[in-house]
């Protein structure tokens, strides 16, 4: 989970967070750079003593400031389409899930070998325990094998809601009507937070995710599964 | 993250809160968002653009006597210098990872797979002897 006053990325817990983390530090080198060449113009612009009334064109340094500008998104889009295509990958997941949203909770389905229903309610302050998290701690969580590729089917039954997990560099809508599908491959286990990430009533953010990746040895002999 | 403190040990468990907030504080933000210490690279890449940065103005200088354009060419070094160590430093960085999955993987399979017909060392001996 972030810390307090956390500012960038969580620390990965799958490879495609991990291409992000790396595609964000690729643009965030690129905003620097750009960032300090407009701090060295404008401190340029306001120490300059040079007046001219006189310049008519600039036909080099507009054919400067198109083409550079566009190779730099050239340099950005092609990672960033990478990616994009990289999530869109559905690597024969062993496990499906679904996630339901409701006002203001989540409903979790495991009906893969057998059938597991439960909510997700946000643990109130006052039921919360010495260690617990308060707002992001839940009653029931969503345990998870590590390292298996899992597909999370994401819907609502009300309004908007969103699936999100930072840390996974997971976030599904969840639409009413709609069936949306999402994949991850969780690479360490422990205990993983996130917060619905769409607009959904006065509880919007007190519907908290809490995913709990455990080793597939233990998963397969756990009481999750129901035969 | 948090766990309430046992009896015998709260100042480890303070210690360790506190030194998490004092390293995140202490971590270098250049303009306030480029994390210098940890982001792969980024220190590298901006210590040798600092020295382009210096050797191209500063030479510049020496050779025109021509502050204001020096300074302009002291900046134009820093960005090309930094931008050029940069793409040098994650594409090795890059290839160190593909080779430490690949790494990875593999010890996992001879894990998994020692003493078996599976195993990749005896596929590879049999083939050599063959």
């Amino acid at each position: 989970m972030a810390h307090a006053a956390q500012v960038g990325l969580q620390d990965a817990t799958s490879p495609i967070m991990e291409e992000l983390i790396i595609f964000h530090d690729h643009a965030l080198m690129i905003i620097f750079l750009i960032c300090f060449l407009v701090l060295y113009a404008l401190f340029l612009t306001l120490t300059t003593k040079l007046t001219n009334t006189s310049i008519s064109d600039a036909q080099e340094m507009e054919t400067v400031w198109t083409i550079l500008p566009a190779i730099i998104l050239v340099l950005i889009a092609l990672p960033s389409l990478r990616i994009l295509y990289m999530t869109d990958e559905v690597n024969d997941p062993s496990f499906t899930i679904k996630s339901i949203g409701h006002q203001w909770y989540w409903t979790y389905e495991y009906t893969d070998y057998g059938g597991l229903i439960f909510n997700s309610y946000m643990l109130p302050p006052l039921f919360l325990e010495p260690g617990d998290l308060r707002l992001l701690d839940v009653d029931n969580r969503v345990v998870l094998p590590v390292e298996a590729p899992v597909r999370m089917m994401i819907t609502s039954q009300d309004v908007l809601h969103s699936w999100a997990i930072p840390t996974l560099g997971l976030k599904t809508d969840a639409i009413p009507g709609r069936l949306n599908q999402t994949t991850f491959t969780a690479t360490r286990p422990g205990v993983y937070y996130g917060q619905c990430s769409e607009i959904c009533g006065a509880n919007h953010s007190f519907m908290p995710i809490v995913l709990e990746l455990i080793p597939l040895k233990i998963f397969e002999m756990g009481p999750v599964f129901t035969l | 993250m948090a766990a309430a403190p046992e009896p015998g040990e709260p100042e480890e468990r303070k210690a360790s809160c506190t030194s998490l907030h004092l390293s995140y504080w202490k971590s270098l933000k250049l303009l306030g968002f480029l994390d210098v210490e940890n982001t792969p690279c980024a220190r590298h890449s901006i210590l040798y653009g600092s020295l382009g940065s210096v050797v191209a103005g500063f030479g510049h200088f020496l050779f025109t006597s021509r502050i204001r354009r020096s300074c302009d060419v002291g900046v134009g070094g820093f960005i090309l210098v930094t931008l050029g160590c940069w793409f040098h430093c994650r594409y090795n960085y890059a290839k160190q990872r593909i080779q430490e999955r690949i790494a990875r993987e593999e010890i996992k399979k001879k894990i998994l797979y020692e003493g078996t017909h599976l195993d990749p060392e005896r596929k590879h001996n049999g083939s050599s002897s063959n």
